[in-house]
């Protein structure tokens, strides 16, 4: 025999290397290891069908993350805009009664002139009925075109008071807004919105010059950041005013300037409304009360008022409903996604169970040099959860460039908070211990001869 | 066979004073009744056997069944229906699935006829296996199969994997892996079965070594040059011993 020699003084047995004396104690770190090494290895010999085992996994992940990402931004939007309006808030606008719309519009009859919406009485009797009201701002808004030299255009001029920009959090850009005193003097003084300052002085600053409405000029004193969400807000209250230029000049100037009336040309003829506060906002000192207020200034307002001339929005009610319909969203995903992760589940124990019968053999061997049942559980288990765990990173990478994706392509906000992925993941990982139990035990069980006779 | 004492049956086949007298194994009275249904069919009747240690035991029988039955229950892969089988001085007749696991590990070494090498590990990792499930440490465990390997001459193909060697090769790292936690019994199941004469012979020559080192070899088998070589001669007829002799004694 040249290959095989035998070293005759050899020691027999292994002297100095005894097995440790707590056997059980052995089942520590590196054995793990060695156990996730050896179903790393049967694992990547099946790659293709591993790969398609754990799709399921993959997609339920991913999707868990995505959709709590857009969900979550899509509260965080909703949540913005009514934020912006002040949550200690109750907003009132005047609107043009739906009969009235109606008949005008149809463009035939006797020319109009039309009284409605709040006013100072309304307020008074707010004030006087409901303790906790700390500040109301009324306010008036005409349209008019505005001058700078050549350049004009047609805005909202709100005439308010010297509370409105701390009323809504809308600070200014540059300068000031204008005091007290001016508002008692109806001082000739305006301030510009971003949007207005850009359009009428794209070059020089405003602060400091002058703009004309009908025949008389303005001082501006100061020009307010971009309106951003507080703007999106009032449109979807359905305010009259649309655009986001609007400038601001004291409301006692506003009055006497350009009256309570305003004219327009319509298809049938003339037609005059009569209004003599455009909005209010009501500010409450307790925020628990908010909404209980908003309901008692409805029923003041539906005693006052014989027809429905006017919106009440309680930022606060439409944040809560806005939460609402968030957590109504995240449970539908939520579900889809569970879904998606069952079936993912039950591909794994599919898989898991082809395996074992696959290794029939392998088990035997194993069970004869000397494993014992829970060992081969555990061999079984640490191969199901290294396939949902694979599965779930790649759906946790997925997830979280989903919502890129989404954001790039259509400017949505989408927000991935850490705990989505870290819920996702652990998700996943479950599921390989529940769904890889069965087809462990299944292994375990087997009579180790039959298993060693299997082909 | 002249007295039918049983107790001195067994010791029919001591060894010569030559071979240390110590028992590593011992059956007594073991029989074995498989169940199918209301079927009941008895395979072993009655077999009481000692095995020494240092032993070369050849276990002939013409019936495949008896021989696996009895091969099964010598490696604690199944439970004999009645009797007592000591292995070392413990009784595995009633011992639990996780003890039978254990001791089978500490114990016994397997040599198979068709090897039962998991194919998707190599060599090494192979014969460190016994060594993994007794709790040897990483770096033990290493040092172990590597001296294993060298000494059966695959020291050079310790990364292949099982379908890349021969026969003769597989078998040889079966007989590494049987040997790795230095078991009281190495059992071999018709070793040479699925070998050619060349390959055959070559394993049969490390039994002898083996043998020659001390170690306590049984096999069941039907080829009579396993048995020339083996110092005691087990003949098994319709579930009993025929006949039990020492050769070359």
């Amino acid at each position: 025999m040249s290959d095989f020699t035998l070293n005759s003084d050899s020691p027999v047995g292994h002297p100095g290397k005894a097995p440790p004396t707590h056997p059980h104690l052995a089942f520590n770190f590196v054995r793990l290891k060695k156990i996730t090494a050896v179903g790393v290895k049967s694992i990547y010999s099946h790659g293709l069908r591993s790969l398609l085992t754990v799709l399921g996994i993959v997609i339920g992940v991913a999707a868990v993350i995505a959709m709590l990402a857009v969900s979550e931004g899509a509260s965080f939007e909703a949540q913005q805009q009514f934020r912006d309006l002040g949550a200690n808030n109750i907003l009132l606008k005047s609107v043009k009664p739906a009969e009235v719309e109606a008949s005008s519009s149809r463009g035939f009859g006797p020319p109009q002139a039309i009284i409605y919406g709040l006013t100072i009485a309304d307020i008074t009797t707010i004030r006087e009925s409901i303790p906790g009201i700390s500040n109301v701002i009324a306010s008036r808004i005409v349209k008019k075109n505005v001058w700078n030299l050549g350049k004009s255009m047609n805005t909202d001029v709100v005439g308010t008071a010297v509370d409105y920009p701390s009323s809504r959090n809308y600070n200014l850009r540059a300068g000031r807004f204008f005091s007290e005193a001016e508002v008692r003097d109806h001082a000739n003084v305006v301030v510009l919105s971003h949007e207005v300052a850009n359009t009428l002085f794209p070059i020089d600053n405003p602060i400091g010059q002058s703009i004309k409405i009908d025949s008389d000029y303005y001082n501006i004193l100061g020009i307010m950041e971009s309106e951003g969400f507080s703007n999106l807000g009032q449109n979807q209250a359905g305010a009259s005013n649309s655009a986001p230029s609007r400038i601001y000049i004291p409301f006692t100037s506003s009055k006497s300037r350009f009256g309570e009336t305003t004219t327009r040309q319509t298809a049938g003829g003339m037609e005059s409304e009569t209004v003599e506060l455009h909005e209010a906002i009501i500010q409450i000192d307790n925020q628990d009360a908010v909404i209980e207020v908003g309901e008692i200034i409805g029923q003041i307002l539906q005693r006052r008022h014989k027809n429905i001339d006017y919106t009440i929005e309680v930022p606060l009610a439409l944040l809560r409903q806005a939460e609402e319909s968030a957590l109504r969203d995240q449970i539908v995903a939520g579900a889809i996604a569970g879904i998606s992760l069952l079936v993912g589940g039950i591909g794994i124990m599919n898989i898991m169970l082809a395996s074992v019968t696959e290794r029939t053999r392998e088990i035997g061997i194993r069970r004869a040099l000397g494993a014992k049942k829970k060992d081969i559980i555990t061999q079984f288990l640490i191969e199901a959860v290294i396939l949902s765990g694979v599965g779930g990173l790649i759906g946790v990478v997925l997830g979280i460039l989903i919502p890129f994706v989404i954001s790039a392509f259509w400017g949505m906000t989408t927000i991935v908070t850490p705990a989505a992925p870290l819920l996702a993941f652990s998700i996943s990982a479950l599921i390989g211990v529940v769904f890889g139990i069965y087809p462990a035990m299944r292994a375990a069980d087997m009579d180790p001869v039959e298993a060693l006779r299997h082909e | 066979m002249l007295e039918s004492n049983p107790d001195t049956e067994t010791t029919t086949a001591a060894p010569n004073s030559s071979v240390a007298q110590s028992v590593v194994a011992s059956l007594h009275d073991i029989s074995k009744t498989y169940y199918m249904g209301a079927l009941s069919v008895e395979v072993l009747h009655g077999i009481s056997l000692d095995f020494y240690a240092g032993d070369y035991i050849a276990i002939m029988g013409p019936s495949g069944c008896v021989k696996t039955t009895l091969m099964n229950i010598l490696g604690c892969l199944d439970q004999p229906t009645t009797g007592k089988y000591f292995l070392g001085q413990d009784d595995t007749s009633q011992m639990a699935d996780d003890e039978l696991s254990t001791i089978r590990g500490a114990r016994l070494g397997f040599i198979f006829q068709s090897y039962n090498l998991i194919q998707q590990l190599n060599v090494l990792e192979n014969i460190e296996m016994p060594l993994f499930y007794q709790g040897y440490s990483a770096a033990d465990s290493h040092e172990i199969a590597m001296g294993l390997a060298q000494k059966v001459g695959l020291d050079d193909r310790v990364d292949h994997k099982p379908f890349e060697l021969s026969g003769g090769q597989q078998q040889r790292v079966a007989i590494a892996r049987a040997l790795a936690v230095d078991p009281l019994i190495i059992l071999a199941d018709e070793p040479t079965g699925n070998l050619d004469s060349k390959s055959g012979a070559e394993i049969l020559d490390i039994f002898d070594e083996l043998n020659a080192q001390g170690k306590t070899l049984l096999m069941v088998t039907h080829s009579d040059e396993l048995v020339e070589r083996s110092k005691r001669e087990i003949r098994l007829r319709d579930g009993r011993v025929e006949s039990d002799e020492r050769l070359h004694s």
